[in-house]
């Protein structure tokens, strides 16, 4: 039994329940409704956190090294930054839309084949620790828990692309939401989300936190492909893809202060922003080969 | 050109080339066509990642037809990102880039410096998004002295102007945020530049290496010689680990050893050397395996082993044998008669070796490892030999790498980061604020403007007001 496909499980279940009990807080405007939701969604992620933990446990080293892995640590960070916007925002109907996000990432994680699951050494260009850290830490004998660029680069990639799935679930809102005010729709559906305006400002933030992000793991990745590869850049579809996807942002962050292009343009460009997201997170993957054949 | 810009502006005549320079100037410095390159590079990426970079012609043809193909040379996708085109829409980007700092930096430059002088119209408050006004019960000066309080508490340079019952206060944060699009924007001008100086003076290479022998490395005074390659599993099986040690080897002394391994590089004089591969040697082996055939009989003796450039007595004959050469895909150049390898693959290995009969040299036979017998190794002999099989030797893979805008990158990376911080996290923030005592009570209208994060900028107006009005025994709005 392993104890992080365990965990898993249970995640999913919590994950389902959240987007639920956001879906009924929504529909319904209880407030009790709301406060569920917000609860579940703590428990979520606590019990994402969990299998992040007992993989580490399992493997030996940083739970970052595959595909399933990786969805793991995509459903963690967007939870996490979800449950922080809410914290700050106060736009509870807002889940529904990133929890379901969540739901279906659980959904395809779980539909990987075992070959994507299953607890694997770390190969030859995998094994990076950072020398400095291991060197403090062996002072109390734990260099074994030392990190590298490997973990780093990851990471960071990761948070960028949580940033991303929630910009792209509020320009998806933004586009209704906008629709809605220009035919004067007005019900309690529409109602229970923010103003189109707030929802485009929203969005804006989590790519604001998304696109440095992205360049810092495009950067370390580049770091730590100078040091395992012996280049910085070779146009490796994975290298490529972050870089198309990277243009992208940029082109929605100019596109923000470009008369004409601000609103509904650049809610689209999210939206596509996203697409090449996920096809660079999965499709590279799959369909391109390349160097960068783990996740 | 930028004054001709102003010209064109001020209604001089325009005829085509008077304005021709503007409008170059005005299309340069345009957002649109920010977006445009933005959105161009990433479509035209997406080729390089569809069609495989640099591969054989053959291959494409394989893939694509022979039309496609033509086509794909034509267009120079089979090396897209070094295309002309491709590099064009770069150096765009970085003309872009630099029309608009200029345009848009020294304004921008000069009104952070002499904010403080913006003049001071009590209207306007009202007229900004975010803004609030409150009516209390105490008088000007106490309510100036406690705003001026909460501002300096939260970090804002605060300007104040007035006496007696009419206060105007100015308060600013963030100022150096504006300038993170600057930043960011110069950084990729700088990493542009390291990638040029590196695609001029550096270059990379790859060369297999067997223990105990030396290579000449390009572009440098020195040599590198591997010392000992070996590799390491998992107990499953998977390789771990594999590393080399190597020396370097200056005017024929060893001046400096390392071992190395897949993320530990070498690094000498500011060319690296890192461990990418290894194999198995297609031009020597550790050792063969030959056996000893009797022609009458039609079946082998016992086989032998001898090592590489070492003599081994042939059991049950007269002969002796040394082994000399060895090649993994065995190829006869007819014009030069040379023997070469095909391939670094084994497809056809075939040893060299001499057989002597006491100290007289025999022959000198190729035995194939697939084709026993194809030659015979004694000419007019009762006796064959055969090549039975061999112990290979690994080589290790080095890749050579030299670039010396490596640095020139990881400080262009470093000022974007920086640039990030600003641009993304530090806001700039205005607040204007007029106080008014009349008829016992006073009014505060506070009101103000931030370049990013509007949603955070309404709770700070809102908070700011709520600090002076909490206290306040009465407050109306």
């Amino acid at each position: 039994m392993i104890l992080s496909l365990v965990f898993f499980t249970f995640s999913f279940i919590f994950y389902i329940l959240t987007t639920a009990a956001y879906a009924g807080y929504w529909a319904f405007k209880k407030k009790w409704l709301g406060q569920t939701a917000t609860a579940m969604a703590f428990v979520a992620l606590g019990s994402t956190t969990m299998i992040l933990i007992s993989r580490a446990g399992e493997s030996g080293h940083a739970p970052f090294s595959n595909l399933w892995e990786s969805m793991v640590l995509f459903i963690w960070a967007t939870n996490a930054g979800y449950l922080l916007m809410e914290y700050r925002h106060k736009f509870k109907a807002i889940g529904t839309v990133v929890m379901a996000i969540e739901t279906l990432s659980m959904l395809s994680a779980s539909l990987l084949p075992y070959r994507f699951k299953s607890v694997e050494p770390l190969n030859p260009a995998l094994q990076n620790k950072w020398k400095w850290m291991m060197d403090i830490l062996s002072t109390w004998g734990l260099e074994k828990y030392a990190i590298g660029w490997l973990d780093f680069h990851v990471f960071t990639t990761f948070i960028g692309y949580a940033g991303f799935a929630i910009a792209f679930g509020l320009s998806l809102l933004f586009l209704w939401k906008f629709r809605a005010e220009t035919r004067n729709v007005t019900n309690r559906f529409v109602e229970a989300f923010p103003d189109s305006k707030v929802l485009d400002e929203m969005s804006y933030r989590a790519i604001a936190w998304g696109f440095p992000f992205l360049a810092v793991g495009i950067v370390s990745g580049a770091v730590w492909a100078n040091y395992a590869w012996g280049q910085y850049w070779a146009w490796d579809p994975k290298e490529t893809w972050s870089l198309i996807t990277w243009f992208i942002y940029a082109a929605y962050l100019h596109a923000r202060v470009t008369r004409g292009w601000r609103g509904k343009r650049a809610a689209y460009l999210s939206i596509i922003g996203f697409a090449a997201v996920i096809f660079l997170y999965w499709g590279v993957s799959f369909i391109l080969p390349g160097l960068h054949a783990y996740a | 050109m930028a004054e001709k810009a102003n010209e064109a502006a001020g209604g001089v005549e325009s005829r085509w080339y008077r304005t021709l320079g503007s409008r170059i100037w005005y299309f340069l410095n345009s957002l649109k066509l920010t977006l445009f390159i933005l959105i161009g590079l990433a479509v035209t990426s997406i080729f390089g990642t569809v069609v495989e970079q640099n591969q054989s012609i053959e291959k494409y043809i394989e893939a694509y037809g022979e039309q496609w193909t033509s086509f794909i040379y034509y267009a120079r996708l089979q090396d897209m990102y070094h295309a002309w085109w491709f590099l064009a829409l770069l150096a765009m980007l970085a003309v872009n880039i630099v029309v608009c700092t200029f345009e848009r930096f020294p304004p921008k430059w000069k009104s952070l410096l002499n904010h403080r002088n913006d003049k001071f119209d009590p209207r306007l408050i009202d007229k900004f998004s975010h803004h609030e006004t409150v009516r209390l019960n105490e008088s000007a000066d106490t309510v100036r002295a406690k705003l001026e309080g909460v501002l300096k508490k939260r970090r804002y340079g605060v300007d104040s102007s007035g006496s007696g019952k009419e206060f105007h206060l100015y308060a600013w944060k963030g100022r150096i945020g504006r300038l993170g699009s600057d930043f960011t924007h110069i950084s990729l001008l700088v990493i542009l530049m390291g990638a040029i100086i590196g695609s001029y003076y550096g270059y990379k290479d790859f060369t297999g290496i067997i223990e105990g022998k030396s290579i000449t490395v390009p572009q440098a005074d020195f040599k590198l010689r591997l010392d000992k390659f070996w590799i390491e599993y998992y107990d499953t099986g998977q390789v771990k680990q594999y590393n080399s040690v190597l020396t370097v080897v200056e005017d024929g002394k060893d001046v400096f050893q390392k071992q190395i391994w897949v993320n530990e590089p070498l690094y000498y004089k500011g060319i690296r050397f890192y461990q990418s591969s290894y194999g198995q040697a297609w031009n020597k082996v550790e050792e063969a395996e030959i056996a000893l055939k009797l022609k009458a009989k039609d079946s082998l003796e016992e086989s032998f082993r001898v090592k590489w450039d070492s003599v081994e007595k042939v059991p049950g004959s007269k002969y002796s044998v040394k082994l000399v050469g060895f090649t993994g895909d065995f190829a006869y150049d007819e014009a030069t008669n040379t023997v070469f390898s095909k391939s670094p693959e084994p497809n056809n290995p075939a040893i060299n070796i001499e057989i002597y009969d006491g100290d007289k040299l025999v022959s000198t036979p190729w035995l194939f490892m697939k084709y026993p017998g194809i030659f015979p190794a004694i000419p007019d002999s009762d006796v064959d030999m055969v090549y039975i099989g061999h112990k290979g030797l690994w080589y290790s893979g080095i890749s050579i790498n030299k670039d010396p805008g490596t640095n020139v990158v990881w400080v262009g990376t470093s000022i974007m980061g920086f640039g990030f911080i600003l641009a993304f996290f530090v806001y700039h923030r205005r607040i204007w604020v007029y106080i008014k005592e009349e008829g016992g009570s006073t009014e505060v209208k506070i009101g103000g403007t931030i370049n990013k994060n509007q949603l955070v900028f309404e709770r700070d107006i809102k908070e700011l007001t709520d600090s002076i009005t909490s206290d306040s025994a009465s407050r109306g709005r």
